[in-house]
């Protein structure tokens, strides 16, 4: 009885790991898509609005979804705070301890500590020309997402399974 | 004005300055930050260095030199981390931060086609605090009183910079929409419908479009708009009585002064000038001058904290100007000795005689005419 309870755990357990795994490479692509409509949007606000930078960073954390929106919601109350540091320190800051809580990798990241180097510090043209390169460098990393997503998401989900079964099967 | 106000000054800066004695911050006048040299302030007319451990010294290197970082934060808090917002002041040199303070900034310039597009490497800021006198205008407004219109008469304010131009403007901006004439014959008029064109938000330091300083209740302001526009814009859809605009002098707002002055509102404008002869030879003030626009020209001085003034009428000031023409009428720094204090120096320094010329009359060589007849034409020894 015990051990036919153990192998129900076990095979549970196995099947959840493989979901969740799967969950993220599904996710991955949304994020970066959800990432990309906020970068528009700032384009948007630099470029007609010309609207400051912690208003516009607190505009765009309104329109995209937790957690994305948290990371952009924190740097603009830390630039309206006061606290005399720099866009770019509290940009670094903000993303690599809310990176973690996301299912987007180094590449993404990567693009967007490169934006957040420069954003603030230079006229609205150049502004919008790294805004768009780091659109760009998303692309391309949402691309090889969705083709992660094809070729992982199944597989992860049916070898949680199987990995659960035959834990099971060597088991009894 | 407490030194905690100013939150947009760099942390380690304002620790610094809270320091300072109350009477040094009380008549601070200036904040002078330049990357990797020390921290200067001007205060009631003079000026000193900032120590490292917040005492004001005169000894320059002695004083706290704010680094790169100092002036990078500095400069992103003051455009409000957003320099792309504030391009076309960047191209003017100067950014209005919270409360009017003007900063005026130095750096490198970057050209295109000649014009400056942008300014890069910033290492000097001047910030200059903004302040309101409420009152300091009631002994001058009387004088310029136009008692048959039951208005002022169309006035222009001269003096050099920092001598307390824009705080008169603004103050004279509010008594006259407040109704405050200070005058017997004036009771009863009420105020005047105000409009002021705020090219630098000097005069108002709107937040958001909304004056910081009071301006009167009856009072529109044009934020960050350009002068000639403006004034254009007002005349056309605030129907204004009384058009305020500070420190004119380019030709379109000349052009633009001249339509507002004909289209019955009463103009307040003021100008950068040491004095009256100065005006008249500034090429698009003299022609304003000489059509005779301007009622009345006010002439502001200052000695230490106070501020003087002088009025003068279309005629006196044409009189004063002739008078002072001949005299030399270039700035001198504000903290120069006296005139007749320097007038003495000066005197020391002249060396009596008729000084040798450097150098000697030698003989000149021969001219021959061309037909060869020798002979000494202009010949010298």
């Amino acid at each position: 009885m015990i051990k036919l309870i153990g192998a129900v755990l076990v095979l549970f357990a196995g099947t959840m790991i493989g979901f969740a795994q799967a969950a993220r490479f599904a996710e991955r692509p949304k994020q970066i898509r959800s990432l990309l409509h906020a970068l528009q949007r700032l384009e948007t606000e630099i470029g007609y609005g010309q609207t400051p930078l912690p208003d516009a960073l607190h505009r765009m954390s309104l329109a995209i979804p937790p957690p994305l929106s948290a990371m952009f919601a924190g740097i603009a109350a830390e630039l309206r705070s006061g606290s005399g540091s720099t866009v770019g320190e509290v940009w670094e800051k903000a993303l690599t301890a809310g990176w973690a809580s996301t299912s987007m990798r180094a590449g993404e990241k990567e693009a967007m500590l490169r934006l957040g180097a420069t954003l603030g510090g230079s006229g609205k043209e150049d502004q919008l020309k790294h805004v768009r390169l780091a659109a760009l460098q998303l692309q391309s990393e949402e691309a090889t997402a969705r083709e992660e997503q094809q070729r992982y998401e199944k597989l992860c989900r049916s070898l949680g399974v199987l990995g659960a079964a035959l834990v099971v099967i060597l088991m009894v | 004005m407490p030194i905690a106000l100013f939150e947009w000054l760099p942390g380690r800066i304002r620790e610094l300055m809270a320091k300072l004695p109350e009477s040094v911050t009380g008549q601070l006048e200036e904040i002078r930050i330049r990357e990797n040299r020390p921290l200067e302030i001007g205060y009631g007319g003079r000026f000193a260095f900032v120590g490292g451990d917040g005492s004001a010294t005169s000894d320059h290197r002695a004083g706290y030199r704010p680094n790169r970082d100092d002036c990078r934060a500095f400069l992103e808090k003051i455009t409000d981390h957003s320099l792309y917002a504030v391009e076309e002041e960047l191209r003017r040199g100067y950014v209005t931060v919270a409360g009017g303070h003007r900063i005026g900034l130095a750096g490198r310039t970057v050209l295109e086609g000649g014009a400056v597009r942008h300014l890069r490497d910033v290492s000097g800021f001047n910030v200059r605090i903004a302040r309101a006198r409420v009152g300091s205008s009631s002994r001058l407004l009387p004088a310029l009183l136009d008692r048959e219109a039951r208005t002022i008469r169309h006035t222009l304010i001269v003096s050099p910079p920092q001598q307390g131009k824009t705080t008169l403007l603004r103050d004279l901006a509010r008594a006259i929409s407040s109704g405050e004439w200070n005058h017997p014959a004036a009771i009863g008029w009420g105020g005047r419908k105000v409009g002021i064109v705020d090219e630098r938000s000097e005069i108002a330091a709107c937040e958001r479009g909304v004056p910081t300083f009071d301006l009167g209740p009856r009072c529109d302001v044009l934020d960050a708009c350009p002068k000639a526009e403006g004034m254009m814009m007002l005349v056309r859809s605030m129907s204004p009585e009384v058009v305020v605009v500070d420190e004119i002098g380019r030709p379109e707002d000349a052009d633009a002064l001249r339509e507002a002055l004909h289209s019955g509102v009463r103009v307040l404008a003021s100008a950068h000038a040491s004095d009256l002869a100065d005006v008249f030879r500034r090429p698009v003030l003299s022609e304003l001058v000489r059509d005779g626009m301007f009622g009345a020209y006010v002439l502001l001085s200052r000695t230490g904290g106070r501020v003087e003034h002088r009025v003068f009428g279309a005629k006196e000031a044409e009189d004063e100007a002739r008078r002072r023409g001949g005299l030399r009428s270039w700035a001198t720094p504000r903290d120069a000795p006296e005139p007749s204090a320097r007038a003495a120096e000066e005197a020391l320094f002249v060396p009596r005689g008729i000084p040798e010329p450097a150098i000697k009359a030698r003989p000149l060589p021969l001219i021959r005419s061309p037909d060869g007849a020798s002979g000494e034409v202009g010949g010298h020894d």
